[in-house]
């Protein structure tokens, strides 16, 4: 069964090589709290509200800002569509079910640990929930889809 | 839906692979439709009954309360 929304098997490595690296360093950047200040070039914000300690509010401001982060969240965004949207090598009606089944599960597994989250967590680690929320959803589906396909 | 496939594939001493590659579909897909786990499209259905020269009904069943 062909799906228009999924890509050739052959960018599956790409984006395992891109997600891999990706949550490691995402991983060491939160644990290790690295300086994120790294990495510290001009960008173009389309929006800023909520500067505390100076005066860059508005529309299309250049901050300087550490991109190490976002170019990390990239890496596991772009790694994550990849994996979990390329074709299997043998893509059938049966694949495509667990797929589907995959993505159905993983969002609303999602949800249940946010619901979980907002009324069990609060203050400063909130945020950090909502920082994993951004990559919940593609990581639940990848694991559960590789999970029941090995399994069946 | 129950089926005859797994009788078949012995009977024409194929595996769940080498029947896998004579319809073009992955091993997984067999595998889940011979334990009733997946009921396959007409098409897959109509492919693996020729593959057998059977007719689908001869292969695939309604179960009761189907």
């Amino acid at each position: 069964m062909k799906s228009k929304y999924l890509i050739s098997n052959k960018f599956k490595i790409p984006g395992w090589l891109l997600l891999g690296p990706g949550l490691l360093a995402g991983l060491l950047e939160i644990t290790m709290e690295f300086d994120t200040d790294i990495l510290s070039i001009s960008v173009l914000s389309l929006y800023n509200g909520d500067s505390l300690f100076s005066n860059n509010n508005g529309f299309f401001l250049i901050l300087t800002n550490g991109v190490l982060d976002e170019i990390i969240a990239l890496c596991i965004i772009i790694g994550g569509l990849l994996v979990g949207f390329s074709e299997e090598k043998i893509e059938d009606e049966f694949i495509y079910k667990l797929r589907k089944d995959s993505l159905v599960w993983a969002i609303i597994f999602n949800y249940i640990v946010l619901m979980f989250a907002i009324i069990f967590i609060y203050e400063f680690t909130f945020f950090n929930i909502l920082v994993f929320n951004m990559f919940t959803p593609l990581l639940f589906f990848i694991i559960r889809f590789n999970i029941l396909k090995a399994r069946a | 839906m129950k089926n005859n496939i797994k009788i078949e594939r012995a009977r024409h001493n194929l595996t769940q692979g080498d029947l896998a590659v004579k319809i073009g579909v992955s091993r997984q897909s067999i595998n889940a439709i011979e334990k009733g786990k997946y009921v396959p499209s007409a098409l897959l259905a109509i492919k693996i009954a020729q593959l057998f020269k059977l007719p689908v009904e001869d292969l695939f069943f309604l179960e009761e309360g189907e």
